[in-house]
């Protein structure tokens, strides 16, 4: 084919040695080393109104974030409700996820929570062979029987994540026919503001 | 009636959620004037971009609704006056002792109305400018400091500088992977001062050393004023005229084989004033005509850039024509991008718009058998479309004015009698189809290693 132009050709040319990682970061080369995933708690601040799930979500999906969970209810303020989004994502890719929730007209302010209070909520059923037994590992972490019928006693338990998994764990030698959890819930430890309208998106 | 799957029902508002900065659902007649104001604000506000306003029809039909207050935008946009004063400083330093600094201008720049501010700061401090395909217009390419478009198709020399630099200052620019080729290779060596009114695309794909958010001209201002003196950019500057030299946009038309495409852009550049505003569709044709067009005014160059719709040329020269009549107004189009809007003629036609269509007919989609011939083994597979129709007489048969071109000797003439015509023309203009578009950079590539004939790639 035609169109070719004049000029040296590529392996002609001075080239330089620097290079950036998949980040777009200048890196030695030597040296590069897989960038780090961290696991962050994300709150939102949103419009309390329809779509607005939907459209964080499909945010989320769009980009392609990894989101471990996301949770949403109403705040003291009417009209708005707190979103606890935890992600799991690089430097970079926090940064992302909450300059892209920013530019959405319902979500008023995000932060991401340093030494936050994280609490989830799950019910476990299991099968009432062992009562006792379930008691004892419900009142070890925490939990209550709220449900007590033929074959099954379901019980309900906050705590961590982690907190929750090893539960959930402990409760299988006792047949776990189904669990329903809610995520995480967080909030700004100390005194801090978790996410609120003062800091509107700063 | 929503949400039942009514005649007609789609989900409007959901589709369309993605591709807008917000997409709204306007049900209540007191409120919709509100609604309406708020998108058009929006619209406008910050980076500016689409918004979407879904009316029911009961809404739509409702009487003695409302009257609207002043259109506002939401509140949960904040848009930063000037970019962080500490970050400004830095972002100056690391200019002042740059060795080989870069400006690279984007189509922020021109959106943000910015041109003439990056104008003055290039040529004040002496620093070499690239642009994007969306920057192109924002710096004037007879310029000295002009290095032209970079990237994929940009221009060898653009590509060396951008490579070679130690600091970069984008302006308003997303740093697409058609501008970029590998992040791995991207300026490699350079410290990048960010300047974007999008907080979102600081570092989102290239990490910016220097973030600055806020309005470009603002923010080149504040630059300015932090700037203790001007970079030594001697040098640097020599350099990139020997890169200039070294790598011409200088292509073969022997007088006995078709007429090759970049001819025929320079023979248009050269009929009409400096302000004339060019459209294209995608493929060849928009590399030719962006590469070969000399571009000196913002707001001159018109295309989809990024998202590379076929079939954009035509309805993009009838707004522009609609919104800037005082201008003329010419479309590069491709054969196929223009068999998909063609219809548009017939709107040219009701409106009377004074535009001039130049098809550069290669009698294929030129892009795909381009990549096809260089990273397929030249398997050609729907890429070679010898069944179009007569442009000419199409246009013709719209109403409008149809002209065929074939020989270097009529080149000129056509051209005049087309631009003549008082009312929508198209050239039908018949070149070499084994034509292809260099330089290239192969996708995900070094920008420094663009290729210049096919063996390169
Ligand atoms: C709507 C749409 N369909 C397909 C493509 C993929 N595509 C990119 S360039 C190109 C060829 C365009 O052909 P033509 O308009 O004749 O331009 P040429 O490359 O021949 O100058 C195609 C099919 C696209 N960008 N847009
Ligand atoms: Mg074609």
């Amino acid at each position: 084919m035609t169109g070719e132009l004049p000029g040296p050709a590529p392996e002609e040319r001075p080239h330089p040695s620097g290079r950036r990682n998949e980040q777009g970061i200048r890196i030695d080369p030597e040296a590069e080393a897989e960038p780090e995933v961290r696991r962050e708690v994300l709150s939102a601040l949103v419009d309390h109104e329809p779509g607005v799930l939907a459209e964080v979500s499909g945010l989320f999906a769009r980009r392609q974030f990894n989101i471990e969970s996301l949770t949403v209810g109403p705040t003291m303020t009417g009209g708005l409700a707190r979103m606890t989004i935890v992600v799991e994502e690089t430097d970079p890719g926090v940064e992302q996820a909450k300059r892209q929730l920013r530019k959405l007209v319902p979500v008023h302010a995000v932060r991401e929570l340093e030494a936050a209070t994280e609490r989830e909520l799950a019910l476990i059923k299991v099968g009432d062979d062992d009562p006792a037994g379930v008691a004892a590992v419900a009142e070890m972490y925490g939990g209550e029987a709220v449900e007590a019928g033929p074959e099954v006693v379901t019980v309900e338990l906050t705590g961590t994540e982690a907190e929750i998994d090893a539960a959930v764990e402990a409760f299988e030698r006792f047949g776990v026919r189904e669990v329903a959890r809610t995520g995480t819930a967080a909030l700004a430890g100390g005194t801090e503001f978790t996410a609120h309208e003062t800091h509107n998106n700063e | 009636m929503v949400g039942n799957d009514a005649f007609q029902e789609a989900d409007t508002t959901g589709i369309t959620r993605p591709v807008t900065k917000a997409s709204y659902f306007a049900s209540d007649p007191d409120t919709v004037g509100d609604t309406v104001g708020e998108a058009f604000e929006l619209a406008r506000k910050g980076r500016q971009g689409p918004t979407l306003v879904d009316l029911p029809k009961d809404v739509s039909n409702a009487e003695d609704v409302a009257r609207p207050g002043p259109a506002a935008g939401p509140e949960t946009q904040v848009v930063p006056d000037e970019a962080d004063p500490e970050a400004v400083t830095r972002a100056a330093t690391a200019l002042a002792n740059a060795e080989r600094p870069v400006i690279l201008a984007g189509g922020g720049v021109i959106k943000g109305n910015a041109s003439e501010e990056l104008r003055q700061f290039a040529i004040d401090h002496g620093v070499p400018v690239v642009t994007t395909m969306p920057g192109v217009g924002a710096f004037d390419e007879t310029h000295e400091l002009a290095m032209e478009m970079a990237g994929m198709h940009g221009t060898g020399y653009a590509n060396m500088a951008v490579t070679h630099c130690d600091v970069m200052l984008a302006v308003g620019t997303r740093f697409d992977d058609r501008l970029t080729g590998g992040v791995d290779t991207f300026a490699p060596e350079a410290e990048i001062a960010h300047v974007d009114i999008d907080a979102s695309e600081i570092s989102k794909n290239v990490h910016a050393d220097y973030p600055l958010v806020g309005d470009a001209s603002t923010v080149l201002r504040q630059l300015d004023e932090a700037l203790a003196r001007s970079p030594d950019t001697d040098a640097w500057r020599d350099q990139c005229t020997h890169w200039e030299t070294e790598y011409p946009m200088d292509y073969d038309a022997p007088e006995d084989e078709p007429l090759k495409p970049q001819f025929v852009v320079e023979a248009f550049d050269e009929a009409t004033d400096a302000d004339t505003i060019v459209t294209t569709g995608v493929g060849q044709h928009q590399m030719w005509a962006v590469q070969y067009w000399t571009f000196t005014e913002p707001r001159t160059w018109i295309s989809s850039h990024g998202l590379g719709t076929m079939g954009y040329g035509l309805p993009a020269a009838i707004g522009a024509k609609v919104a800037a009549p005082e201008k003329e107004v010419v479309c590069f189009d491709g054969d196929g991008s223009f068999l998909m809007t063609s219809q548009g003629l017939s709107v040219a036609v009701r409106e009377d718009l004074d535009i001039t269509v130049c098809i550069l007919n290669n009698e294929a989609v030129g892009m795909v058998r381009q990549w096809q011939d260089a990273f397929f083994e030249g398997r050609r597979m729907a890429s070679e479309y010898p069944w179009g129709p007569d442009f000419a007489t199409l246009a013709d048969a719209f109403g409008a004015k149809g002209f065929t071109l074939d020989a270097y000797d009529d080149v000129a003439d056509t051209i005049a009698a087309a631009r003549d015509y008082d009312g929508p023309s198209v050239i039908d203009c018949h070149i070499d189809p084994r034509e292809d578009v260099y330089p290239m950079v192969a996708s995900g590539g070094a920008n420094g290693l663009f290729a210049l004939q096919e063996e390169h790639l």
